[in-house]
């Protein structure tokens, strides 16, 4: 699969490699839900460095797969988007209002350890 | 306007079909000498009228051509499919209309990322898309 | 540039400038070259092929003469490959074969002049130079009467202007290209990101933003984002000569694509009148942050990104936590 989810402490990590299809962005969604619920996760992270475009369905699936997240208690934060990707959404009027965003992996990670900092919950 | 070259032909039916149409303009788009940037949209842009075809008209061809007029070039895309047709066109170019689970963004985002797009489509009739992007 | 890159570059350019097979028939048609006009063409080839080295001698002694067409003659390596390539053309010209590899050579002399600065004038006046002494010849030495031996020069000549046609078109395209090179420069000149501390850029933007430039603001800001790892933009708009509701349209599309990208971007610059009168438009600029002045948004990103002020006996320090 293209796709493939990894576990590092309390945030779960998908990789997005290649252009997915759309059966693959359901299962990717689905088996995100599973596992947040499963691990209890915090967060979530989508990278999507490597994807040269994010069209309308696959905006839609980012934004189901931060609704579930949030759904199930923890936070997503997509990450990666390329400028030119970026540039492209906005002209096409799509966007990821409401999620998270950060520049990369490593952003990202940073960007939910300041939000654990911040959220009693986490202590 | 003139199509000088041979023209490239996707069948589009399923979902794949999708990601190969994206990736077919896109290469031509890049053989064609279109910046990164316009690479993307246009890839954009005829992802969501594949995708229109996939989800209403279950089947349909993109067709792609190299055009070229008073000295600038171009690429055209030509989708067409057989379905239903679009009842009402001015609605479903107007921004945020959607009867399906798509975002409905598709055509007038693609006219919006295009410099020529004409819309022919009525129920019974099918629909024929023609958008052209002029390389500055 | 070697013999391989200069057939490269003849091709690219053809592309460029649509000469497909569709387009190349197309410019034939155009100067009337039919089947007719190949046999004649066919007939006194034996008149041009021994003299191709003299023709070419014409041409350039013409020039010579010509003191636009100096940076030509003085650049011995590009004079060579020239001279080279009008005997090989000569011979072209009455071979009857007008189709792609004939454009390309073509293109390839044309190619050649444009980097000579050679304009279309001296071009011309060289041609028709040779010419007429082709056509000297031509009467001098072919069979049939006279209006036969008129003909064929009539038929040669049609090549010629089929010639003319393309290398006057590369000469156009390649000058053409030099503006676009340089309007090109004056833009990326127009709008600079600057990094002002780590991960904090600014972006002051000054004149008229009509879409061309705003895009191009957008990729410099998206690339910059990228770049230098940004986390917080201050656009400045003080200097942007008027905010409609197009250019706001074009800020808060810039600001949504930064958002994208992790970064976030405040607004600075924007007068309260102006803002008003955005409001009256009814531009939602909610989704903007935007400060009053420059200093203050500057202050507004480095809180943001977590910079705390210290107060110092002389002066004020920046400490990063």
């Amino acid at each position: 699969m293209a796709a493939t989810i990894l576990k590092q402490g309390k945030v779960l990590i998908a990789s997005i490699q290649a252009a997915l299809s759309d059966r693959e962005l359901i299962e990717l969604r689905d088996a995100f839900a599973d596992r947040v619920g499963r691990f209890r996760s915090h967060g979530v992270i989508v990278d999507v460095t490597a994807l040269d475009v994010l069209d309308s369905f696959a905006t839609r699936t980012l934004r189901d797969i931060a609704y579930t997240a949030k759904l199930r208690g923890a936070t997503a934060v997509v990450v990666g988007i390329q400028p030119e990707v970026a540039f492209a959404m906005v002209q096409l009027g799509l966007s990821l209002d409401g999620i998270a965003t950060a520049l990369d992996l490593e952003e990202g990670m940073a960007l939910l350890a300041g939000i654990e900092e911040d959220d009693p919950r986490a202590r | 306007m003139t199509p000088v070259q041979d023209e490239v032909q996707v069948a589009v039916e399923s979902e794949s079909d999708i990601v190969t149409a994206r990736q077919r303009v896109r290469a031509m788009a890049a053989a064609l000498g279109f910046s990164s940037t316009d690479q993307t949209l246009i890839a954009l842009a005829v992802s969501e009228i594949a995708r229109n075809i996939v989800s209403y008209a279950t089947r349909g061809v993109v067709t792609l051509s190299e055009v070229t007029e008073g000295g600038r070039t171009g690429i055209l895309v030509v989708a067409h499919d057989d379905g239903p047709g679009i009842a009402d066109v001015g609605l479903a170019m107007r921004d945020g209309y959607s009867t399906a689970r798509s975002l409905g963004m598709g055509l007038p985002g693609a006219k919006r990322v295009t410099d020529e797009f004409e819309i022919d489509s009525a129920p019974g009739r099918g629909t024929t898309i023609r958008m052209t992007k002029w390389r500055p | 540039m070697s013999d391989e890159q200069q057939q490269n570059a003849a091709i690219a350019l053809a592309r460029e400038m649509g000469l497909s097979d569709a387009a190349i028939e197309r410019r034939q048609k155009i100067v009337g070259l039919e089947a007719a006009d190949l046999a004649r063409i066919a007939a006194i080839r034996d008149i041009v092929l021994p003299r191709t080295e003299p023709y070419a001698d014409v041409f350039f002694a013409h020039l010579a003469a010509l003191e636009e067409a100096r940076p030509l003659l003085t650049n011995s390596s590009l004079l060579n490959k020239a001279r080279k390539l009008k005997a090989e053309h000569l011979a072209a010209l009455v071979s009857g074969q007008y189709g792609t590899p004939y454009v390309l050579q073509r293109i390839q002399l044309g190619l050649l002049y444009a980097k000579a600065r050679l304009d279309t004038r001296i071009f011309l006046g060289a041609f028709h130079h040779l010419l007429h002494d082709i056509g000297a010849d031509i009467m001098k030495y072919s069979t049939g009467d006279a209006s036969e031996r008129f003909e064929q020069f009539m038929s040669l000549k049609k090549v010629a202007f089929f010639d003319i046609g393309i290398i006057v078109d590369v000469l156009v395209f390649e000058r053409e290209r030099v503006i676009r090179q340089q309007q090109e420069a004056i833009r990326e000149l127009s709008t600079p990101v600057l990094q002002i501390r780590d991960r904090l850029l600014l972006l002051p933007i000054i004149g008229v933003i009509d879409t061309h430039r705003a895009r191009l603001i957008t990729e410099s800001l998206l690339v910059a984002i990228r770049d230098n790892r940004a986390k917080a933009v201050v656009m400045d708009v003080t200097g942007v000569a008027a905010i409609d509701s197009k250019v706001a349209n074009h800020l808060m599309q810039t600001v949504s694509a930064a958002r994208l990208m992790g970064a976030t971007v405040i607004v600075t610059g924007i007068s309260s009148a102006v803002a008003q009168s955005l409001v009256a438009l009814g531009i939602e600029m909610t989704t903007m942050r935007t400060v009053g002045d420059l200093q203050g948004g500057l202050e507004e990103a480095e809180q943001m990104l977590g910079l705390r002020v210290v107060a110092d006996k002389s002066a004020l320090r920046y400490e990063a936590p």
